[in-house]
């Protein structure tokens, strides 16, 4: 009958038998060691050297806050650079009806009737219309016998939007 | 040179490459032996060893002195040893045993239990333990430590430990029983 094992009855080894390191590696380890950190001494930026100071959480969340900081930065100059109220726009609007009334009639009518006009899609009128009706008016000064005798001179193979 | 002489020259620049150099020398080989027992292998032993006092460097100032520097400097190693085996399990996709398989075959590599079968029974027993039922196994049974000093070392109760200690042996002395004709 054979003897069951038992640790305690087993000779302990000082260590698992593992062949030893070779023979100069404990005196080449300490400079081995040395190489690898100090080249990491200049590392640190005088200026952000306290960075390496922080902890790695910390350090992540001054991070996060520089980002949150530059949102709301840019978010702010954003807000500031739009016009604040309405006036602004109605100016604007008061300008163009003025270039435009400045323009002569004659000018006006000939370049709707040219080819160039054409160009207009039937979507773009459609949007300007919408945006300002008063301001369709104010590009065509002209009276319905003006605009009526114009289109007449067209001859009748052009294809109209 | 005492620990707290070693701590003290390396909070002083001047004196920092000195201290740590010493602070190498006398622990490298505690540090080695330690986690070659749990890699087995010289390359990643060396490597690991490396490693673990490359972070004793970073962060030996911020030590606070609430343990030993011995139990310190242990314990990174114990943690850089259980990362490298839980990485390389990840890494390729291993389960528990598969890791103990590829110990055993550098062990039986290593050619120095050529005619000792009980000893090399011991030794695949060992390897099929669990990383950190391993690392308790080591830590008492060839290095004889202390179950508080084993406590401060992997962060573990001393209850636990005793009975990580305990299936142990009974894991290792049922292996080498039921491999044996």
């Amino acid at each position: 009958m054979k003897t069951p094992f038992r640790l305690n009855e087993h000779p302990r080894r000082p260590a698992p038998p593992l062949a030893p390191p070779p023979e100069d590696y404990f005196d080449k380890l300490p400079l081995r060691v040395m190489q690898r950190v100090r080249p990491q001494e200049p590392a640190a930026a005088p200026l952000l050297g306290w960075l390496t100071a922080l902890s790695a959480p910390l350090r992540t969340a001054l991070a996060s806050l520089l980002l949150l900081v530059g949102f709301v930065g840019t978010f702010w100059l954003t807000q500031r650079a739009l016009p604040q109220s309405g006036a602004p726009l109605a100016a604007t609007r008061q300008s163009s009806a003025q270039a435009l009334a400045a323009v002569p009639r004659a000018e006006a009518v000939q370049y709707l009737l040219s080819d160039e006009a054409a160009r207009l899609s039937l979507a773009e009128l459609s949007e300007t219309t919408v945006a300002d009706h008063d301001l369709t008016s104010a590009f065509l000064p002209a009276t319905d016998a003006e605009i009526q005798a114009a289109l007449d001179e067209q001859p009748s193979v052009d294809v109209y939007l | 040179m005492e620990d707290q002489e070693i701590l003290l020259k390396f909070r002083e620049p001047a004196t920092r490459n000195v201290a740590f150099n010493q602070l190498v020398r006398k622990y490298q080989s505690k540090v080695y032996w330690h986690v070659r027992k749990m890699v087995i292998d010289h390359d990643d032993a060396d490597d690991l060893t490396q490693d673990v006092f490359i972070k004793v460097w970073n962060h030996l100032e911020n030590f606070r002195q609430d343990a030993s520097l011995f139990t310190w400097i242990y314990r990174i190693a114990t943690n850089e040893c259980l990362n490298f085996l839980s990485s390389k399990r990840r890494k390729f996709f291993l389960p528990l045993n598969d890791v103990g398989a590829e110990l055993t075959q550098k062990l039986e590599a290593d050619d120095s239990l050529a005619g000792d079968e009980v000893e090399k029974k011991l030794q695949k027993a060992i390897l099929r333990l669990p990383d950190k039922q391993r690392l308790v196994f080591n830590l008492r049974y060839y290095e004889d430590m202390p179950y508080e000093q084993m406590a401060e070392v992997t962060g573990t109760s001393v209850g636990a430990l005793k009975a990580s200690y305990h299936h142990a042996v009974k894991k290792i002395e049922q292996y080498v029983n039921d491999t044996t004709d």
